[in-house]
């Protein structure tokens, strides 16, 4: 049994993915609705991760895998997390149970920026190319949009060196 | 002497603890190196350095009373000083920040090269505060469109606080012929010179899920030999000890989250 190596409650079910995605998660993790009035057979979510992006799930409850089982954990409100790095899942790692990377952040989330962003982390769809390059090159050449990227975030790094109290590093 | 390295990029999945610990195991050769989870909400380096069993982490620093000292979180692994943090929540509320900055003005005045492994995020003062404590900041980058508006942004953030950019690692790499030539446009926008261009490798997936830096794991893979790369090009500049530990003790108490 691999022992749990972190544990914490949620606001949503895109913060548990995003968690599992910021931290580069191997293995797997258990998503737990607390909000158990609005579960009927109750259990939790299974989903199995490579490197932060979840590859299969199953609903404990339903016995459901793949898209079935996010239909099954798609609850609003909180979730318990519980990661298991470098566990072997237990959700079988077959076709039935299989998801595409940004599927999850979709039906659990609706949250379309941190779909995008899991598909990118994929190694699938770094396999296959990812984003083009020459769009890369494009947005690269493109040195109004990236002066304005610069200047917004010097302006917030600016207001929130005043509060949050960084008034004595920041740079005139 | 000492150099402080925020290793940083603005959104998780980009091999940040990955680059982390390949960095501090080749820099590791020339100097003496101290790599620091910094990112205390998010226990990450401990699962990387084989690190998940042990009992001492940065969270015992940080809460009032344990009587822990700073020397009983530092492990001595691969040549190098790791600074773990502890998985437990709990802990982690109860933990007074402002001994965070006392443990890494400690751990500079011993060390030449101490590496923070930062927050993949800009989103909250505990998250931006080791880019404003570090000298400089290493960026670790992939080649799309969203990690290198991010890295900008991570970029403008550091210079607002007075913290350069040592460079800019692009991490990830699939297509090393396009990513070349993105570099070289990228560059106009960097202030720091690209370190490497790592490949994507099985071998750092297969590292992270033994447990072991990649320079450790798999030293001839092709992803290691770029790092390696990478730390001879990052040109270490030695800041008197002191100034470093002073500016640590300085520094500003994080929020909790």
């Amino acid at each position: 049994m691999t022992p749990v190596s972190f544990s914490r409650v949620v606001e949503d079910a895109a913060a548990a993915l995003e968690l599992a995605l910021d931290r580069e998660l191997t293995g797997y993790a258990e998503f737990t609705p607390q909000d158990a009035l609005l579960l009927e057979d109750g259990g939790a979510g299974v989903l199995a991760f490579e490197a932060g992006v979840p590859t299969h799930v199953k609903h404990s409850g339903s016995g459901r895998g793949g898209d079935a089982a996010l239909a099954d954990l798609a609850v609003p409100g909180p979730l318990r997390v519980e990661c298991y790095a470098g566990g072997d899942p237990p959700v079988p790692e077959t076709d039935q149970f299989a998801v595409a990377p940004g599927t999850p952040a979709e039906r659990l989330a609706g949250d379309a920026d941190l779909a995008d962003r899991t598909r990118a982390a994929a190694p699938s769809d770094r396999a296959g190319g990812g984003e083009p390059m020459d769009a890369v090159e494009a947005f690269l050449e493109d040195d109004e949009k990236i002066d304005a990227i610069r200047e917004r975030a010097r302006e917030e790094a600016t207001e929130r060196a005043d509060e949050w109290g960084f008034e004595e590093f920041a740079e005139d | 002497m000492v150099e402080a390295f925020a290793v940083a990029s603005g959104k998780g999945g980009t091999g940040k603890t990955t680059s982390t610990l390949a960095l501090g195991l080749a820099l590791a050769d020339d100097y003496d190196v101290t790599v620091v989870d910094a990112d205390t909400g998010m226990a990450n380096l401990l699962f990387h350095a084989g690190l998940a069993d042990v009992d001492v982490t940065l969270h015992d620093l940080l809460l009032a009373d344990t009587g822990a000292s700073v020397s009983d979180a530092v492990y001595e692994r691969h040549g190098m000083r790791v600074v773990p943090c502890g998985t437990s929540l709990s802990d982690f509320r109860a933990a007074e920040p402002e001994r965070l900055r006392d443990v890494v003005a400690e751990l500079a005045s011993d060390t030449d090269v101490l590496l923070l492994d930062s927050p993949a995020t800009l989103a909250s003062r505990d998250a931006v505060l080791p880019v404003v404590l570090a000298d400089r900041t290493v960026l670790v980058v992939e080649p799309t469109i969203p990690a290198i508006s991010d890295a900008l942004k991570v970029q403008e953030y550091a210079a607002s606080y007075g913290t350069d950019v040592a460079g800019v690692l692009f991490n990830r790499v699939t297509d090393g012929d396009a990513v070349d030539r993105v570099a070289e446009k990228a560059d106009r926008y960097f202030e720091g010179p690209t370190l490497a261009a790592v490949p994507e490798d099985d071998a750092a997936r297969a590292a992270r899920r033994a447990g072991e830096p990649l320079l450790a794991h798999a030293p001839d893979s092709d992803a290691a030999r770029a790092y390696r790369e990478a730390a001879d090009v990052l040109d270490v500049r030695a800041s008197d000890a002191d100034a470093v530990a002073d500016r640590f003790r300085s520094a500003v108490v994080p929020d909790q989250p």
